[in-house]
């Protein structure tokens, strides 16, 4: 039984506030420009990489050790991305803010193209690890057995998680945010500055995914195209969380990521319940099930 | 004299593609473009198709199911009547799902459907695909065989194009343009909107499962890669974009237009590249190479160290696939409603366009 | 309009530059790989290995009256459709002799089947491995430098009892490569005595398969038999086994030989604890030793190593398409497959990797020639397939691995 706890309980949090962060993003975005952003997956990745960058920048690489260089460098990779990121808004999202919703979505599929190529030319298709070497676990009560980067990872994402709400609910940009989800054209007309809004959806956002793609990069595999093996994870989150809600995304990637594990488990007779092979599936089923019968999301979401 | 004759067995098989996507497109236009019907399943439904004809037509192989050696017009028949149920349990469920909730639902449906094909050894073989599938004409000589190919693919097209048109200006054309236009009002006169949406999305799959069937014959071999979301749901909504949705004409030529495009790509990047680009970035590489660890940077820009050429070369396959996602945004940009816009029946564009339009597109 | 004609225009001629491109002494041969795609990462040094083997035929007197060999490369993404679409941009447009490739199973399953064989242009893949390509119709047009699955499960299989392995559980990642050479060494174990404690596919790409392998480990199995490439999901899984002591010990096949694995686990975690099979890779080989002599200082900056997965058989592969041009004596593709038939196998002079000039000057002299290959003698049976030879690769004392041919 403890099996259960180490390795689907445990590994299932630590994907799943990785899907979280990811799915925030998603969903703010869909609240704010209301559209399904198919190049966040490709956002991660690049902000994994330019993280990766400036740790071999840093001056003090090879000297601290790599979770100081991490402090370092991911929020100055998280500003870098989210500058590219309002590059790439005003260049070829904002021409379509009062397009059909389609268009949008159509130039962030383009978008992703051009991010995951633009990552294959710099840096190359190849391999490439942000940790190396086998790290021990630490073990608890003899029994549970967790290792220190996936405590690191649960903590920062709580962290994280922490500032987004103190962000949404305490700051005047943070309100403005949730009342132009609600209602676009009344917060037009109580005068909030939507432009400025919509920068800051995306600067948050892609923090976010940044921080998502260097945990992925920690737990797993460093490569072009990371990101956008977890977006349709992602998205399912945002969904099961009630898309356009913040609160309820996080709640959405930890539901999903420990689905996903549970899965597998062995619950009857010795044999994983489901085939592996179908694991990938678990979160898109979820999905659907969620839209078909609860279309709202686990908490009050919006039906737009 | 053979270089000519290498390009038009190259045209025939750009048409040939090209009208496989016009045929996936077409699909796609009942369901969008005169429906509404944002369905991000394309996928699924062209995966049915493949896999169903491939192995109602393969040889008996101890690999997969199959042995039932029909001929390829009753394996592509049945693999169409075999999507019919498919896509009515599918919109049953999800047709009353507003826009991007619909897409992203039937996203995961098709994402769902490949899964089952590539788990499922006994009937698919998984991964490894379905070999042997019979190609029509494939005992013909070069370039008959070929040319009947592309033809067989140009005259469904046709034939597609002219029944779609019909059922356009029908009544029953004009209650789907009534419906996406202003829901309400068709509601109001009595009709039962959920049905005529779920008969054109089941059209539309049907059809997108005769694409899939073709592709299957053409290729001679399915695997699950090919129903991949990226080639098989993405592309085909981006040429409806390109082409016009809404418009016939447009998505074939939307169609043909992107494959083209993404065909041709390769062949002329690395030349639409000057060379003289890699020698410009070059020394900025070398300086930073002094004082920068090699670890990150994977290539160095610098000319391949075997055969002298720039090393722009080798990443001419990304910078293609760059290339392509730029193309598209230029599209986007230029043409929003496509290179041949909607041509709105009579009937209705006496409505105030612009507030129809506007109802269409804000997702509320 | 007329701006819409203009560009159609200048459209027209980018296409003619492009397709003019090749000049009249360029004899071009087509390549066909997954450049971009989900293993990208391992079809880069298998390009650059068919890049070597051109270079080498330029450098020393080039094809027939001084021509350059010149590589057309397409990119068959690992997709059926692409490798249809590649292949046909190689045979039609730029006019290829013969074509290498394409680098999936998939991919070259339809290319051949749908482009290749009915245009009765000649390919020899350097890296597909289906069982099914032998069973292909093929009117002997398509070869290939890479053993069918069918013999390095069975190697790996004997491999492992020999180790003393009785009991594994094995993991295998659900796709055309893995699944196929998974099956085999299911079959081949079982067949030697040995016992499957449990065996479960994985879908690649995913961050952690910590629950798939707990419920594996379960079966009392001495080790874990790994089927999966590197960089999709075996690097993850031997992470996930050792830092969670659920597998200590090791079996795999060549999709997961790649330095990136020592690399990123460490040489002391895997010393002693895990065997990778490979095809080819013979060190002590003279034919290896000067391909691995020519290819490792060539690309050392670009990362790739000469023992990189399949990179000898792209240096293999292309250097016998040009010894096959060179045999036939013009640029027939028909002439082909026969004259690829003659040099590939004996009776004649040995020819080894690099050795283009001797190679030029004895088929010039009408004398029979024999290649002996980096990966091996690469005589194709009726099927156009080779037996291969395999090594096995061990961690040993230092940071790399200890390769030994498997007698």
């Amino acid at each position: 039984m403890i099996d259960l706890l180490n390795f689907h309980i445990i590994p299932g949090l630590v994907l799943g506030s990785i899907y979280a962060l990811g799915a925030i993003g998603v969903s703010l975005v869909f609240g704010i420009l209301r559209f399904a952003n198919f190049a966040h997956g490709d956002t991660m990745t690049l902000g994994t990489y330019i993280t990766y960058t400036f740790i071999h920048l840093t001056p003090l690489y090879g000297i601290v050790a790599l979770p100081l260089a991490l402090l370092i460098a991911v929020p100055a990779a998280m500003i870098a991305t989210g500058l590219i990121v309002l590059i790439i808004d005003r260049l070829f999202y904002r021409p379509f803010r009062n397009s059909p919703v389609i268009i949008v979505v159509i130039a962030s599929f383009g978008m992703m193209l051009m991010i995951r190529s633009s990552i294959e030319m710099i840096w190359g298709p190849q391999l490439k690890a942000m940790i190396t070497g086998i790290q021990p676990p630490w073990f608890f009560f003899d029994t549970i057995r967790v290792l220190p980067k996936h405590v690191a990872i649960l903590i920062a994402a709580l962290v994280l998680m922490g500032i987004i709400h103190y962000l949404l609910s305490h700051t005047k940009i943070g309100k403005a945010m949730r009342a132009m989800a609600d209602s676009p054209d009344l917060a037009r007309v109580t005068g909030i500055d939507t432009e400025r809004v919509v920068k800051a959806t995306w600067m948050i956002g892609t923090a976010l995914a940044v921080a998502a793609g260097v945990f992925l990069a920690l737990d797993g595999q460093m490569k072009p195209l990371m990101g956008f093996s977890v977006l349709l994870a992602v998205f399912a989150s945002a969904i099961l969380g009630g898309i356009g809600r913040p609160y309820g995304a996080m709640a959405g990637g930890l539901v999903i990521g420990v689905a996903e594990e549970l899965s597998t488990y062995p619950w009857i007779g010795d044999g994983p319940l489901l085939s592996p092979g179908y694991k990938a599936g678990v979160s898109f089923a979820i999905m659907v099930a969620m839209l078909i019968w609860r279309p709202n999301g686990l908490f009050k979401g919006k039906v737009f | 004299m053979e270089q000519l004759y290498g390009y038009f067995l190259y045209s025939l098989s750009l048409l040939t593609f090209g009208g496989i996507y016009a045929i996936l497109c077409l699909g796609l236009n009942i369901q969008w473009g005169f429906t509404g019907l944002f369905n991000a399943g394309v996928a699924g439904f062209f995966a049915i198709g493949a896999y169903v004809s491939a192995i109602l037509t393969a040889p008996e192989s101890p690999r997969h199911l199959g042995g039932y050696d029909l001929p390829i017009p009753v394996g592509v028949f049945i693999a169409m009547v075999v999507c019919v149920p498919v896509a009515w349990a599918i919109g049953r469920v999800c047709i009353r799902l507003r826009s991007d909730y619909l897409a992203i639902a039937t996203l995961g449906i098709a994402e769902i459907i490949r899964l089952v094909f590539k788990n499922e050894l006994w009937a698919t073989n998984g991964a490894r695909g379905v070999s042997f599938v019979p190609k029509p004409f494939e005992a013909w000589d070069s370039p008959w065989d070929q040319i009947a190919m592309a033809l067989v693919v140009l005259v469904i097209v046709a034939l597609l194009y002219i029944a779609i048109e019909l059922a356009r200006t029908s009544p029953w054309g004009r209650l789907m343009a009534a419906i996406r236009e202003d829901e309400p009002a068709a509601l109001a006169a009595g009709k039962n909107v959920e049905r005529f949406r779920l008969e054109a999305f089941v059209i539309g799959a049907v059809v997108m499962a005769l694409g899939g069937a073709m592709m299957a014959h053409y290729i001679k071999f399915v695997d699950p890669k090919m129903a991949e979301p990226l080639k098989a749901t993405f592309l085909v909504w981006v040429m409806l974009i390109a082409g016009g949705s809404g418009n016939n004409k447009g998505a074939i030529l939307g169609a043909m237009l992107l494959w083209f495009i993404w065909s041709i790509t390769e062949t002329i990047a690395p030349i639409i590249i000057p060379d003289s680009f890699a020698h410009v970035v070059y020394p900025f590489h070398l300086v930073a190479s002094w004082f920068l660890p090699e670890a990150w940077m994977a290539t160095p820009i610098a000319p391949d160290p075997v055969t002298g050429l720039d090393s722009w070369d080798s990443k001419a396959p990304f910078l293609r696939v760059f290339l392509i996602g730029l193309a598209l945004q230029i599209v986007l940009q230029k043409f929003s409603s496509g290179i041949l816009p909607e041509q709105r029946l009579q009937s209705l564009a006496d409505t105030d366009d612009a507030s129809a339009r506007a109802a269409r597109s804000s997702p509320s | 309009m007329l701006k819409t004609v203009k560009q159609v225009m200048l459209a027209g001629s980018m296409l003619a530059v492009a397709m003019t491109a090749a000049s009249a002494d360029d004899i071009v041969v087509g390549s066909a790989a997954g450049i971009t795609g989900p293993i990208a990462e391992l079809v880069a040094p298998i390009v650059a290995g068919r890049e070597l083997a051109a270079k080498h035929v330029n450098e020393q007197g080039g094809l027939l009256d001084g021509d350059t060999l010149v590589l057309a490369h397409a990119d068959s993404q690992c997709d059926p459709t692409a490798g249809v679409d590649a292949g046909n941009k190689l045979v039609n447009i730029e006019q290829s002799v013969a074509i290498i490739g394409a680098s999936c199973s998939g991919a070259t399953n339809g290319m051949v089947q749908s482009v290749t064989i009915p245009a009765g242009v000649m390919s020899i893949s350097d890296s597909a491995t289906a069982p099914s390509i032998t069973e292909l119709d093929d009117n002997d047009l398509v070869f290939r430098v890479a053993a069918s699955d069918a013999y390095q499960g069975v190697a790996l299989a004997q491999l492992a009892i020999n180790a003393g392995y009785t009991k594994l559980a094995m993991t295998f990642s659900n796709d055309d490569y893995n699944a196929g050479i998974a099956s085999v060494f299911e079959q081949a174990f079982k067949d030697l005595g040995g016992e499957i404690t449990g065996s479960q596919m994985h879908e690649p790409e995913k961050q952690s398969y910590r629950s798939e392998l707990s419920t594996l480990s379960g079966g009392g199995a001495e080790g874990l038999a790994l089927f999966a490439y590197y960089g999709s999901s075996g690097i993850t899984i031997v992470r996930n086994s050792l830092e969670n002591g659920l597998f200590g010990k090791f079996l795999a096949a060549d999709g997961m030989f790649d330095t990136s694995v020592i690399e990123q686990i460490g040489a002391d975690a895997l010393r002693g604890n895990i065997m990778i099979t490979q095809a080819a890779s013979d060190d002590a080989n003279v034919s290896y030793q000067a391909y691995a002599a020519a290819y490792g200082p060539a690309y050392e900056s670009q990362g790739y190593a000469a023992s990189a997965p399949y990179a000898a058989h792209g240096y293999d592969a292309a250097f016998l398409v040009a010894l096959a041009i060179e045999k036939a004596g013009s640029t027939d593709r028909a002439a082909m497959s026969a004259a690829l038939r003659e040099v590939a196998s004996g009776p004649g002079t040995v020819i080894r990797p690099g050795e283009w000039a001797k190679a030029k000057a004895a088929i010039a002299a009408g004398e029979d020639i024999n290649y002996e290959g980096a990966v091996g003698n690469n005589d194709f049976d009726a099927n156009g397939d080779v037996t291969g030879m395999f090594s096995v690769n061990t961690v040993g004392d230092g940071e790399g691995y200890t390769t030994d041919l498997i007698r």
